[in-house]
């Protein structure tokens, strides 16, 4: 299999990949972000991602870790908003993400939902620099991707 | 805006007493039923919070003032006039114990509008310095940065790049005659930015041409929150000026409940002129492209879910039907809550209450008449379109140990498009 | 005075000044309202104000089943003296003869029995809206002594009429005189209270309505 160069390749491959596959590949998307946030709950979380037997109740208990961490690094409404912070928002829900059952249906993926959180860290980090963050961001994914299918 | 006083205070809400708030108190008989529609005094149990009683001072400038007995009884000196100790005491009525919801107003016997009457009296408040630290620095931040959480140009032109590297699709910026104008609450562009990304795709597959202002792109009126009109119009006046020279045919309100009573039904009053455009929720332009046959989903939710009425969106602003309507695409499993519609309870969070730090306790107690909502129904996903109900009922729901996941109905939508959805999605 | 001197003080002189007085007060009242004007909702309507108004005057008659859960007894109790007082009020045959001879106008009376009925719930009633309003921690919040005031006022009539027709506690003509009296009082200073309400609720219910209607919103 050629290597993922984009993003419609990188949603076809992950697509391909059974759920706790995409776990783990969520968990590998989030590393790659995790200087951006400072919650220690989050490490947590994506041991549990990266564990292809967890079960339930342990998906469960990170999920509401993750959402913890989300709630608490969110932008309340009406502050003075630091995107710093929100990095680790979307970290925080790039976890939760990884780790959520499917109730809907219809929607992202794990893996996918991970990597555009993943991105929108980057990018909420960058954004008082101005710089092309999520374009390094998706490189940085397909890179990621690719390892983890070859391995 | 000059310095603030108790004189000024109370200038300001004699200013606000005109002929409907006279009626109001002329038939206010204290039959108290107000208090049983408040989501504050409903869990608290205080009878302070009884919405009539939130406008007290106001009662009293009015019945000094504009009635002849109380002219006599200030003569005779038997007059209790409003003080300092009156607003300092009040302030938490007006903003912490009350976010504007207007189930008091629909209850009334004699019709007063309470609700209405609370968004007045903050008018005095502000003016006399009386009101939450939170609201009065995202109100400053709002008039200095152009959004109270301080997201200038740059960040909503991240959130673009990040859209467009998503989807393939663009958000056009300051478009000359697009036919909609999108706003977007700050809360959306930190919090939120799947909405974006799925208005980018709804649009595309209707076939709308729309466009973002550089210049005018925050929907929140934090004005209207914290009760100062020259704020409020001044924040409406920016997207006026911006809609007109675009020449767009309508504006977009989004998931956020002030941002759209603000515009919709308060700014022509406020910069004192109809608007030379329509404004409309997102809601509503959503369901005219479901009825017009433009927003073709495919796939049904069969998850129990049920749909939190944001009070702005639903009870002050009439679009009752059209999440119903769009829910009903999508979900083959919608239940609705026992008081729903018009007369469904708050998030809690609503009229600047998320925004005032000190009202957090109070907050978490008045949450609980959602909390009591939700445990009747029993349901697994909770769908919303309002930012600010989404975070409140997603704290709310963690603070009570409830899994429930909070889903916004615009992005829910997008989810379910039957062109673009992204393929190999598990 | 003797009483019937004073009785007929009461139906002459004393009737000729409550009436004046409880007039020119309410539209005073009124007057008071509808000067301070109001400024017109430049937004885009999406329905309209004379219907969501007039709608309104009516549709708050009935109360919300959500508060009525919470406060069904005293919401019903409301609607016990208000009917009841405004029965025996109207639909009495002696009091129907008064309206004949100040409007031009008669219509069908009740029997005096069910009138007497009605005053004897209707007392009850009241001295239940007053427990409810002593005791209940919302309303002795809000309540003052103007609620206090009007509910003597309003209780005077119904129970000195109950005890005239009853040739009860005093000789009838001293307590027919009581009675009228007791209403010439309550005329007197009802426009300086809340029963302003009972015109004034035609406004504020409209008021809302009109509001709401222009705006499509349920009111």
């Amino acid at each position: 299999m050629s290597d993922v160069s984009n993003d419609a390749q990188m949603r076809e491959a992950i697509g391909g990949l059974e759920v706790p596959l995409q776990r783990a590949l969520a968990a590998r998307f989030i590393e790659n972000v995790l200087s951006l946030t400072e919650d220690e709950r989050i490490k947590r979380v994506l041991k549990i991602a990266a564990n292809a037997d967890a079960d339930e109740d342990q998906l469960s208990s990170a999920l509401r870790s993750a959402k913890a961490a989300a709630l608490d690094a969110h932008a309340r409404c009406g502050t003075d908003g630091e995107w710093n912070d929100q990095a680790g928002y979307f970290v925080a829900r790039a976890a939760e993400a990884a780790v959520a059952p499917r109730v809907r249906s219809y929607g992202r993926g794990p893996a996918w939902q991970a990597a555009l959180n993943c991105r929108m860290a980057r990018t909420a980090q960058a954004t008082e620099t101005d710089e092309d963050a999520h374009g390094s961001e998706s490189q940085a994914q397909y890179r990621i991707l690719n390892d983890y299918l070859n391995s | 805006m000059s310095a603030p006083s108790i004189e000024k205070g109370i200038n300001f809400i004699r200013e606000q007493i005109d002929a409907e708030v006279a009626s109001f108190f002329s038939s206010c008989v204290h039959c108290g039923i107000c208090a049983e529609a408040c989501l504050f005094y409903a869990q608290t149990g205080e009878p302070k919070y009884t919405p009539i009683n939130k406008v007290e001072p106001m009662r009293r400038i009015w019945e000094q003032e504009f009635t002849l007995w109380g002219k006599l009884k200030g003569s005779l000196g038997m007059a209790n006039k409003v003080t300092e100790k009156d607003f300092a005491e009040w302030e938490t009525l007006v903003y912490d114990g009350c976010s504007l919801c207007g189930r008091c107003s629909l209850v009334c016997p004699v019709g007063n509008d309470i609700s209405g009457m609370i968004r007045k009296i903050r008018e005095g408040f502000a003016a006399a310095g009386y009101a939450p630290e939170g609201l009065v620095g995202a109100t400053t931040r709002a008039i200095e940065i152009g959004s109270p959480m301080g997201v200038r140009l740059p960040a909503v032109q991240a959130q673009i790049g990040h859209l467009e590297k998503n989807t393939g699709l663009t958000a056009p910026l300051d478009q000359q005659g697009a036919e909609y104008m999108v706003l977007l609450s700050s809360m959306e562009i930190m919090n939120f930015p799947e909405y974006l990304e799925a208005v980018a795709r709804i649009m595309h597959q209707a076939g709308k041409s729309w466009t973002i202002s550089s210049k005018a792109f925050e929907a929140t009126n934090s004005g209207i929150q914290i009760g100062v009109s020259d704020l409020a119009r001044e924040l409406v006046q920016r997207v006026v000026d911006a809609a007109e020279d675009l020449g767009v045919k309508t504006v977009i309100s989004p998931e956020c409940g002030h941002a759209f009573t603000a515009i919709r039904f308060e700014g022509p009053n406020l910069i004192g002129r109809p608007f030379k455009f329509k404004v409309q929720h997102i809601l509503e332009v959503l369901d005219d492209l479901r009825s017009q046959g433009l927003l073709k989903t495919e796939g049904m939710e069969d998850a129990r879910l049920t749909f939190h009425d944001p009070c702005q969106l639903v009870r002050k602003g009439g679009v009752v039907e059209e999440p119903r309507n769009l829910l009903n695409m999508v979900a083959s499993n919608f239940v609705e809550m026992t008081d729903h519609g018009a007369m469904n309870w708050c998030c809690s969070a609503g009229g600047g209450v998320s925004a005032n730090e000190r009202a957090d306790e109070l907050k978490f107690t008045a949450f609980k008449q959602k909390k009591s909502q939700l445990d009747e129904l029993q349901v697994d996903t909770l769908v919303t379109a309002c930012a600010n109900c989404r975070i409140m009922l997603e704290e709310g729901l963690e603070e009570n140990e409830m899994d429930i996941p909070v889903v916004g109905l615009t992005e829910m939508l997008a989810e379910h498009l039957v062109e673009d959805r992204p393929k190999g999605d598990a | 005075m003797s009483s019937e001197a004073l009785l007929a003080w009461a139906r002459g002189p004393g009737f000729d000044w409550a009436l004046a007085i409880f007039v020119l007060g309410m539209l005073l009242r009124l007057f008071e309202v509808l000067s301070l004007g109001r400024k017109p909702d430049l937004a885009e309507g999406r329905g309209s104000g004379v219907q969501g108004g007039i709608k309104t005057v009516f549709t708050r008659f009935w109360p919300r089943l959500t508060v009525f859960r919470r406060e069904p007894l005293r919401i019903i109790n409301g609607y016990v003296f208000h009917i009841g007082f405004l029965a025996v009020l109207f639909l009495y045959a002696p009091h129907i003869e008064l309206f004949e001879e100040v409007l031009g106008v008669s219509w069908p009376a009740l029997s005096t029995g069910v009138i007497d009925a009605l005053s004897v719930i209707t007392i009850a009633s009241l001295i239940l809206a007053l427990a409810m309003r002593l005791t209940s921690p919302v309303l002795r919040l809000i309540s003052n002594s103007g609620d206090y005031l009007v509910w003597l006022l309003t209780l005077l009539p119904v129970l000195t009429g109950f005890l005239a027709f009853h040739h009860m506690l005093l000789p009838y003509t001293t307590m027919l005189a009581i009675h009228i009296l007791s209403v010439e009082l309550l005329m007197v200073i009802a426009p300086f209270t809340k029963l302003t309400h009972m015109f004034s609720f035609v406004l504020s219910r409209w008021y809302q309505g009109y509001r709401a209607g222009h705006r499509g919103v349920e009111s």
